[in-house]
């Protein structure tokens, strides 16, 4: 159990949340949440991370379950007596209030002095560079100024916890990057637990200290981001953090195992393990001349599709069993190792980097 | 959009609009007009008339039988009102569909879709009834009131219901998340937003109070003859007079004038336009 | 799947919790407010209705036992016989609010392009000064058409001399001066909904019938009038309901008791009482009022109006 030193820490112990018509939003979940870490909750729309976040917050109560903040039990605590603030999604800006009013709106219902609250305002402005605002209506800033205002409205009552539900999705891609990094930058100079809701696995793989990735209301996976991506223990993660081959396997002699497109040889025996995974980016892509027929796992095909994308490039190769297979190839070498749709290449799938996932 | 029509057309909008315009002031204007008649015995236009009202005991105790009316009915119907269109907007179940879901809206939509005569009749009949029964309910101020403040209720209703609809419904969550109990809330929030439509409603209500003549005139008693009912016997049975015609005057500046306040004010409001939010 | 099936939780107690709390504060905020208008008009327009089914007493007040003979009474059947004079009221005063909703649709359009065609900053103010009028008393916007439409008046004189109307008469009291007095009193209530349809008036749909049709007068009927019928919809009911049952113009400019179904009833309380009788007529009205109502909700569904900013 957490103790009283445990700033910044929450326990979340067998959490679940049913919503009318009996649908199972959040079903019980168990996490630990370290203090200072940047965690993000991961998954498709309606998988029950919001619910999860409003419940942290005390939007709503979870049916069951125990819910630790900084050690003390908050399941039923209301959300003005928790020390965890929250960035939401439509900024929920004041529109009575101007950008200094808003960011000092939480000081002055704890009753914090006027001049203390002016003081700690102006800092939280300056360090978001929004001081320029101060005297402005929420409605003449722009997206990415009313992101900040909405950050530093939460930062400047120094919580324990920040709760961003989504707080990037209406920004364009660019701003969406610039407050990414900012974002993670304010992090770890004020060393506060965020926990980040998001449905876009690049912003979750950028930004995360660990990730949780859920799913109907439950966690299939829970780690560092490294782990969550290199080692999915299921085909979902898998599928939704990154781009992945994924290929139904059954058991055969030896260190082998037969896969549509034919004998994979793979590390050790399979054992439970029906499914083999790959990331694009761990196939080798040769010309179909210079294939190293000596090693395993070669299977030749035909370009189908080349996507260039600056750094890289996507290719769909078409084996000749018809299966499709997709490899990512960096553009660090002369232009002929680039291929057009129509050529023939030799795809090397190695071993080691082949995943095994139950199920 | 201004742009899409022609030239020719915008000329014939214009030329086919001012006399409709024209047609909108041109009573209102004669009235005004025909109030400044001269006194009996003069030749030139003078403001006989008026000071003669200020002499004539039952206009202003016309006048202040209305003003009572119109302000204490505004503001209980802005009271009652404001609740309705708060509460119904932050606490009705969305999801649920159905008759129950419904009622709310079937209540508030009947004062303003009700016929005045048929408003009127009723509650001349209900109080009537009522008096028979428990004494109370006399026909007069009291029973007027009443009546005022069932039509007002639902129109301040629709306005602070609009301008709740046009709010985050996360500003409410984010007050409590920034550490706001339910009476900061209130106090520092909730106020504030409506604090407009409050306004306006008010200003609203008590336009209607003024406006009304059918609902009142049935509800009204021996003693609680209120401006639009004066006007209305005098005109009734003894035609029109100057001094009517100059009440008459008083009364339409009075209602442009608020009119014209509310815009004002509205236009103040939309200086500080809701946030748009996400997508 | 689920961890919960067969565990003790799946009850949803806090999803109960919380809605129960939702419809405490709903029914202390909307509560008294709703309340209040069941006490004092849907149960009076109840009792009322309920009259209609009464006996009359020695003071046209209601008596036991029930009987339809208020409707026999508003078909036109009476101690004397049949009269048409009923049905006459009647159809004269759906033929005004048919005319009147026709008269201000005419002059509505002109006012309503003519208010879409200005820069937006300006349009708040003009439709403003269309509505204007109609805020100040109805009594006072009714008599003004007294003076200008009575005998000695201008308008008179001149039909007088067209020869529209015998000298010495005026053009009120009568048909005519209801009519307008209608038509004055429920203007703005067409030019609101119909500014409001063509506000949201889809342009690039008219660009589009730019290219196909020729004339002015057929693009304003292919592609612009469709896009406003929403608004016509409800400016038809908003104008012809309350004119049908109108109680201030009949009385003021129309001269005989009986002019129109408003003043027709009226009459049954205020004048000689006849309650019974009275109310027949006010189910009479509000079955005609209902259907308005009930046409208009189906056509507008048809037409996939929205109502979504509505309580």
């Amino acid at each position: 159990m957490p103790g009283t030193t445990d700033r910044g820490g929450i326990t979340l112990e067998g959490i679940s949340r049913v919503f009318g018509g009996g649908i199972v939003a959040v079903d019980q979940i168990d996490l630990a949440i370290r203090p200072g870490e940047f965690f993000t909750l991961l998954g498709p729309s309606g998988c029950g991370k919001t619910t999860l976040l409003r419940m942290i917050a005390g939007f709503e109560t979870p049916d069951s379950g125990r819910i630790v903040i900084s050690g003390r039990e908050m399941q039923t605590v209301p959300p003005h007596r928790r020390a965890v603030n929250t960035v939401f999604q439509s900024y929920a800006l004041f529109p009575h209030l101007n950008v200094a009013e808003n960011i000092g709106f939480g000081l002055r219902m704890r009753g914090i002095a006027r001049a203390e609250r002016k003081f700690r305002t102006d800092q939280i402005m300056a360090l978001l560079q929004i001081d320029d605002f101060a005297t402005r209506n929420p409605a003449q800033l722009s997206g990415g100024q009313r992101q900040r205002v909405a950050l530093a409205r939460a930062l400047v009552n120094e919580p324990e916890v920040v709760l961003l539900d989504e707080p990037l999705s209406a920004l364009d891609a660019k701003l969406r990057a610039e407050l990414q990094v900012e974002l993670m930058r304010m992090q770890k100079r004020l060393g506060m637990t965020f926990i980040f809701v998001t449905h876009d696995q690049q912003e979750a793989l950028v930004m995360s200290d660990r990730i949780a990735v859920m799913e109907r209301g439950r966690l299939l996976q829970v780690g560092p981001v490294l782990d969550v991506y290199e080692q999915p223990r299921s085909v979902f993660v898998a599928e939704f953090l990154g781009l992945s081959n994924i290929w139904p396997i059954t058991p055969a002699p030896g260190n082998t195992a037969d896969t549509p497109l034919g004998r994979l040889t793979i590390v050790t025996p399979i054992g439970n393990e029906r499914t083999a995974m790959i990331r694009p980016e761990k196939i080798w892509i040769y010309n179909d001349t210079a294939a190293p027929l000596d090693r395993p796992n070669i299977f030749r095909g035909t370009v189908r599709e080349a996507i260039y994308m600056g750094a890289s490039t996507q290719y769909r190769v078409e084996l000749h069993d018809g299966s499709i297979v997709l490899a990512l190839d960096t553009n660090n070498q002369a232009a002929e190792r680039s291929w057009q749709p129509g050529e023939a290449v030799a795809l090397e799938i190695k071993p080691e980097n082949i995943i095994l996932i139950d199920g | 959009m201004s742009q899409q029509l022609a030239r020719p057309i915008r000329r014939a909008l214009l030329i086919t609009s001012m006399p409709v315009y024209l047609l909108l002031y041109a009573p209102l204007a004669l009235i005004a007009v025909f109030s400044f008649a001269p006194a009996p015995g003069g030749a030139s236009a003078s403001a006989h008339w008026y000071a003669d009202l200020l002499h004539d005991p039952d206009v202003l105790a016309a006048l202040r039988r209305s003003l009572i009316l119109g302000i204490g009915s505004s503001i209980l119907g802005t009271i009652l009102g404001t609740l309705m269109g708060f509460g119904l907007s932050r606490f009705r179940t969305r999801a649920r569909t159905g008759f129950a879901a419904a009622l709310p809206s079937l209540i508030i939509y009947t004062p303003i879709i009700m016929p005045s005569l048929v408003f009127g009749i009723s509650d001349l009949i209900f109080f009537n009834l009522m008096h028979k029964a428990t004494g109370l309910f006399s026909a007069g101020l009291l029973t007027m009131g009443i009546a005022h403040v069932t039509f007002q209720a639902p129109y301040v209703a629709l306005v602070v219901f609009a301008r709740m609809a046009g709010l985050d419904p996360n500003l409410f969550e984010a007050s409590q998340d920034l550490y706001a109990d339910a009476r900061q809330s209130f106090l520092h929030l909730t106020m504030p937003v409506i604090r407009p439509a409050i306004i306006g409603g008010f200003l609203l209500a008590f336009t209607l109070s003024i406006d009304d003549f059918t609902i009142s005139y049935f509800t009204a008693g021996p003693g609680s003859t209120t401006l639009p009912i004066y006007i209305y016997s005098a005109v009734a049975l003894k035609g029109i007079s100057p001094d009517i015609n100059a009440l008459a005057t008083l009364m339409i500046a009075t209602v442009i004038g608020i009119g014209l306040l509310q815009y004002v004010f509205s236009r103040q409001k939309e200086r500080h336009p809701m946030p748009r939010t996400g997508d | 799947m689920s961890a919960l099936t067969g565990s003790p939780f799946l009850q949803g107690t806090a999803e109960r919790a919380e809605r129960a709390a939702r419809a405490l504060r709903l029914w202390i905020t909307a509560g008294p407010g709703l309340v209040w208008i069941v006490i004092f008009l849907i149960l009076p327009s109840a009792i009322l209705l309920a009259i209609g089914f009464f006996s009359i007493g020695n003071y046209g007040n209601p008596h036991l036992p029930l009987t339809l003979e208020p409707f026999r009474e508003v078909a036109g059947y009476s101690i004397l016989g049949w009269s048409p004079d009923n049905i006459e009221t009647i159809l004269r005063s759906l033929l005004q609010a048919i005319s009147a909703a026709i008269l201000t649709i005419l002059l509505a359009y002109p006012v309503v392009f003519f208010i879409v065609a200005q820069p937006v900053a300006l349009r708040p103010l003009l439709l403003l000064f269309v509505i204007l009028p109609s805020w100040t008393n109805q009594v006072v916007r009714t008599y003004a058409w007294m003076e200008l439409l009575g005998p000695g008046s201008a308008l008179s004189h001149l039909a007088q001399t067209l020869g529209f109307i015998p000298p010495h008469l005026g053009l009120m009291p009568g048909v005519f001066a209801m009519q307008i007095g209608l038509t004055y009193n429920y203007l703005p209530y067409m030019v609101v909904p119909l500014y409001a349809a063509a506000e949201k008036l889809d342009w690039t749909l008219v660009e589009a019938g730019r290219d196909l049709y020729a004339s002015g007068t057929k693009l304003f009927w292919s592609a612009v009038f469709p896009q406003t019928i929403p608004g016509l919809l409800s400016g038809i009911i908003l104008v012809a309901i309350p004119a049908f049952g109108d109680y201030v113009v009949p009385t003021l400019l129309g001269g005989g008791k009986s002019m129109m179904i408003g003043s027709l009833i009226a009459s049954q309380f205020l004048d000689t009482p006849n309650w019974p009788y009275g109310a027949a007529l006010t189910i009479f009205m509000l079955v005609f009022t209902c259907g308005g109502l009930i046409v208009f909700r189906v056509m507008s569904k048809r037409l996939g109006t929205s109502e979504g900013s509505m309580i």
